[in-house]
């Protein structure tokens, strides 16, 4: 069953059109991660989701129902900021927004209880919000989120605020909801989050989802199997090398990447680049910042380079050998 | 609503009693204000005659003004400032239920705030000469007015919370002085106390003097009385306005 679905959304704030066609849709028990750069319309999106803002064009969904005060219960949204009570304890917090919701006082307690347990909030229970780590105070923001067993959750970038630890231990969490067949949609910069946690990756880029699928279908729109990141001081010639190589090219954070069609080892990339200044060489595998970049920026068309490259490439490689 | 109502009273309520130093500051300052006032009175009357009218102008202007009216703009200022507007506005609190909310906890702090008061007095040597029913229907009131003037101010004019003393003292302290609440209104010029009689404030001290300090009934406030009715019946509205303003301005942000 589909629990959200937005079709040819469009919303303009002034003389600027943040949504031009969004449309996506995200199924029972599903983690869909909603990426793309600042600005692209993510938060826009969510908001007109959580019924904070009207689209100027086409319909939302949760759960079959359209978008109204009453799918606002449906949904459970935790802001990318802490948005708790800092005076109160963890579970006062908890408490409040289940009274919110309705919830009845035997319910509430069981509901907080549970919560309690999944997010492992027990040592911390008593603690006053404040007096919390970012960690944890974000663990009680999305616990906050899921108190009135929504449907849908939302969750806005929800580790951009913690360090490392905190954030592998949220992942867990998220996996434990995950695993607790909670739909849920998901926006995050950074991108190992998403390839972790998210079953489907949608990628926005000017007010519309440009592309979007299971990871291997992501990292199947780049060209390689692998990606070699060459530091060089004479860019132009080893960019010029890796085209005779058949290899396409592109920038990744200042570096020259290297489309690789088939896996090479370290020793075969040095080789290619002999003659050139290149202080530094490392290969990985293709993730899904390769498959973002590919279609944020595009790429030039995969350099197949000409039969003259191949046959220096096969000579090197013959004389590696 | 009544949930969401308790809900929002009792956690606005707790939150008073951990910082608590806010709840000491209003009660230190009606305190110090009743002796102050009570002894620059003493000059024109005896000690308890003094205390006896005294207590009614400080309880509206130095005690429930700034918890009732300053505590409200606070509240909503901080709700903007840590974000948990937003939450609520995705939650699916009622606008009323959120005024009467924060009306309910002001209403407790202001219960407090009475009794301290009026005890004080009394360990002066005043005396209450009223009806302490009508006294608390005048208070319940008054605390409907500063919460819908707090809601007005605070979602225009204050932002931040750095932006909270600015609107109180501008557009507060001035009804406070019309309303008579610190010397008697009879010090005024004729066309100060006609724009007086608009001001809800005047009507709050009018009404309780009559009550506390001469024992007067409801026949003799019913003026009063009637526009504190209407002015907290426009409260409410004023409050659910403001609310809904607050969620607009939440959804551009």
């Amino acid at each position: 069953m589909t629990m959200l679905r937005m079709s040819a959304i469009c919303k303009r704030f002034g003389a600027r059109q943040v949504l031009d066609g969004l449309a996506l849709s995200v199924g029972r028990g599903e983690v869909y991660g909603l990426l793309g750069p600042n600005g692209c319309g993510k938060s826009t999106a969510i908001n007109i989701l959580c019924n904070l803002l009207d689209a100027d064009a086409g319909s939302v969904e949760v759960a079959g129902e359209p978008v109204s005060k009453r799918t606002q219960r449906r949904i459970g949204a935790c802001p990318q900021e802490i948005a708790l009570y800092k005076d109160l304890r963890a579970a006062e917090n908890l408490d409040f927004f289940a009274r919110l919701y309705g919830l009845s006082a035997a319910d509430r307690q069981r509901r907080v209880d549970e919560l309690i347990e999944l997010f492992r909030l027990a040592p911390h229970v008593g603690t006053r919000v404040a007096q919390l780590s970012g960690g944890w105070q974000q663990r009680v923001n999305i616990a906050a989120a899921v108190v009135h067993s929504p449907d849908v959750l939302i969750l806005d970038e929800p580790t951009s605020a913690v360090d490392v630890d905190a954030r592998h231990e949220l992942w867990e969490l998220i996996d434990g909801l995950k695993q607790g067949g909670m739909t849920t949609l998901l926006t995050t910069h950074h991108l190992d989050e998403a390839e972790r946690l998210c079953t489907r990756v949608g990628i926005m880029r000017d007010g519309r989802i440009a592309a979007e699928g299971t990871l291997p279908e992501l990292l199947a729109r780049v060209p390689a199997k692998a990606v070699a990141l060459v530091e060089t001081r004479d860019e132009p010639a080893a960019r010029q090398r890796a085209g005779e190589l058949g290899w396409a090219t592109r920038t990744y954070a200042g570096k020259l990447g290297c489309l690789l069609s088939q896996q090479a080892s370290l020793r075969e990339i040095v080789n290619a680049f002999d003659g050139i200044d290149v202080s530094a060489v490392s290969v990985q595998p293709v993730t899904l910042e390769h498959a973002y970049l590919e279609v944020l920026h595009g790429g030039p068309p995969v350099e197949t380079g000409t039969a003259q490259a191949r046959e220096i490439r096969d000579l090197r490689q013959g004389a590696q050998a | 609503m009544l949930q969401q109502t308790v809900a929002i009273a009792r956690r606005i309520l707790l939150e008073y009693w951990r910082q608590r130093r806010g709840l000491i500051f209003w009660a230190v300052f009606p305190a110090l204000m009743l002796l102050l006032f009570g002894l620059i009175y003493r000059n024109s009357t005896s000690m308890s005659g003094s205390f006896d009218t005294t207590p009614a102008g400080i309880l509206i202007g130095a005690a429930l003004f700034f918890s009732c009216l300053g505590g409200t703009v606070s509240i909503l200022v901080a709700e903007r400032e840590r974000r948990t507007l937003r939450r609520l506005l995705i939650s699916p609190l009622s606008p009323a239920a959120y005024f009467l909310g924060i009306v309910a906890a002001q209403m407790v702090v202001a219960i407090g705030q009475a009794l301290l008061v009026f005890a004080l007095a009394r360990a002066l040597g005043a005396r209450y000469h009223g009806s302490v029913a009508l006294g608390a229907l005048i208070v319940a009131l008054s605390v409907f007015a500063y919460v819908g003037l707090g809601f007005f101010f605070g979602t225009r004019f204050a932002k931040r919370a750095e932006d909270v003393n600015g609107p109180v003292a501008a557009f507060g302290v001035p009804l406070l002085v019309l309303g008579g609440t610190f010397f008697p209104t009879s010090l005024m010029p004729g066309f100060m106390i006609r724009a007086a009689q608009v001001d809800p404030v005047f009507h709050m001290n009018e009404a309780m003097k009559g009550v506390a300090g001469r024992g007067e009934g409801c026949e003799q406030i019913a003026g009063d009385l009637a526009f504190l009715a209407i002015f907290a019946a426009a409260s409410l509205a004023l409050g659910v306005v403001s609310y809904r303003r607050m969620l607009a301005e939440e959804k551009r942000s």
